[in-house]
């Protein structure tokens, strides 16, 4: 056996140990930190997390991978098959100001799956001040059939796969119309 | 000598609580970096920034990492809660940053303006910044939020003429001179529009959507319509290839599409 072939064996094996104990390096810090975080937890779930069974319009609404569901900024955003103009146009031309002098923020959280359908809806309403407060019934109940009828969503794209996101829908109302649509 | 025992061990508990705090606050500042090593808005990060902020209730940097994940997911008083006590602590620091948030995330201009004066009135020697940018940029989007172009202007102008004294007007953030543009373009100040915008377009060699959209938009008021024809089909190029102002979560403020690129096109072919 020449020199250089000893080089060359000894070489991948020196390399393949420093691999392996990267690693485990890395493993165990992960574990390590794993192994901090709190017992008997405040958070239950992660932010975005919508609870199936309280969410509205969840029956039969499935996504493909329940334990990973992206951001719908992250990284190719999840959008609305019309764009963010057509969006817009179609709320606001579904919309009607039924002498509502309600003023926030009535934010609908939901789900697009791979398949680019939306469904697991909750809704959060915020006064201006972003605290609490509930609006108008039947203000909350346009918004959302509104936005319900949004049928249509280009889903997130990561790793060359179709992924389920969290999506959110913030209209700005102040003294019933709306001005502004987020995000 | 019994008061000296006393003393003394008055001495010695107060050390003792002196270091605890001291242990506490180093503690802190462990789970806080390794709320890092997970994602941002996971229950693991959300449990170890929870678990910092228990240790020391002053480690402000917890308290606005915690808020950051329900203000990209949509979820506002949870954002508020966590952010206001960042400015509790520290407003030198963080002041600023609610006023980006309060601009970008909900469109409340009226109090982003607040913030940002609130943070420039902090420290008299120096203007306040968040994300990378003065509180001057930031009042001028907030003013063309609220359509008071003269501040927009006011502001845009401010930081121009400072970054060009300073460090030479091409340092200057092209945004500067798009939405200072923009400002006077809806003031009806035209040629003032135009002077903005040729300086955004020089600063990025003419491939900037916005910037080539909103001369042809110029030129069509004047009457120029062969030559706002080009400046649009070069709009629609640049856009294509990504040159445009967006922003990452949320809409920019006079986020232009391509529709509206080619409504203008449509628009000025008929008038030819």
């Amino acid at each position: 056996m020449n020199l250089k072939k000893i080089l060359k064996i000894s070489g991948i094996i020196l390399g393949s140990i420093i691999l392996i104990i990267v690693a485990l390096a890395c493993w165990s810090y992960y574990m390590y930190v794993y192994s901090l975080v709190p017992e008997g937890e405040k958070f239950e779930h992660s932010a975005d997390y919508i609870d199936p069974e309280k969410a509205l319009l969840n029956d039969g609404f499935k996504v493909c991978n329940e334990q990973h569901i992206f951001q719908y900024y992250n990284p190719e955003r999840a959008t609305y098959s019309e764009g963010k103009n057509g969006l817009r146009k179609f709320v606001l031309s579904n919309y009607k100001n039924n002498n509502y002098i309600d003023s926030g923020y009535l934010n609908i959280r939901f789900v697009i799956n791979c398949e680019g359908e939306a469904g697991r809806y909750i809704i959060h309403e915020n006064n201006l001040d972003l605290e609490p407060q509930n609006f108008d019934k039947d203000l909350v109940n346009q918004l959302f059939e509104i936005t319900t009828q949004l049928k249509k969503w280009n889903p997130n794209f990561v790793r060359d796969e179709y992924r389920d996101s969290y999506m959110y829908i913030s209209y700005r109302i102040e003294n019933g119309e709306i001005t502004e649509i987020l995000p | 000598m019994e008061k000296s025992l006393k003393f003394y061990l008055s001495l010695s508990l107060a050390l003792l609580l002196f270091s605890c705090n001291d242990n506490d606050k180093e503690s802190s500042l462990v789970y806080l970096e390794y709320s890092e090593s997970f994602y941002q808005g996971t229950k693991e990060n959300l449990n170890l920034l929870s678990k910092s902020i228990e240790l020391d209730s002053e480690n402000v940097d917890s308290w606005r990492e915690l808020s950051i994940p329900f203000l990209k997911r949509g979820i506002p008083h949870l954002w508020k809660k966590n952010m206001d006590k960042s400015i509790e602590i520290d407003p030198k620091e963080w002041q600023a940053w609610r006023g980006y948030n309060y601009l970008w995330f909900y469109r409340d201009y009226k109090k982003a303006i607040a913030d940002f004066d609130e943070a420039d009135n902090l420290d008299a020697n120096f203007i306040a910044q968040a994300q990378g940018h003065s509180v001057d940029y930031w009042r001028g989007i907030a003013y063309l939020g609220l359509k008071d172009y003269k501040n927009s202007n006011y502001y845009f102008d401010k930081l121009i003429e400072k970054e060009t004294e300073e460090t030479g007007e091409d340092w200057v953030e092209v945004t500067a001179f798009l939405f200072n543009g923009i400002a006077h373009y809806e003031n009806n100040n035209d040629s003032l529009a135009l002077h903005n915008i040729d300086k955004l377009l020089k600063y990025t060699n003419n491939n900037y959507a916005d910037g080539n959209y909103y001369k042809a938009l110029i030129l069509e008021k004047n009457g120029n319509v062969k030559d706002a024809i080009e400046l649009t089909n070069l709009a629609i190029e640049n856009y294509k290839e990504g040159y445009y102002n967006y922003r990452g979560y949320v809409e920019t403020l006079r986020q232009i599409y391509m529709e509206d690129l080619l409504l203008l096109k449509e628009r000025l072919t008929k008038k030819q």
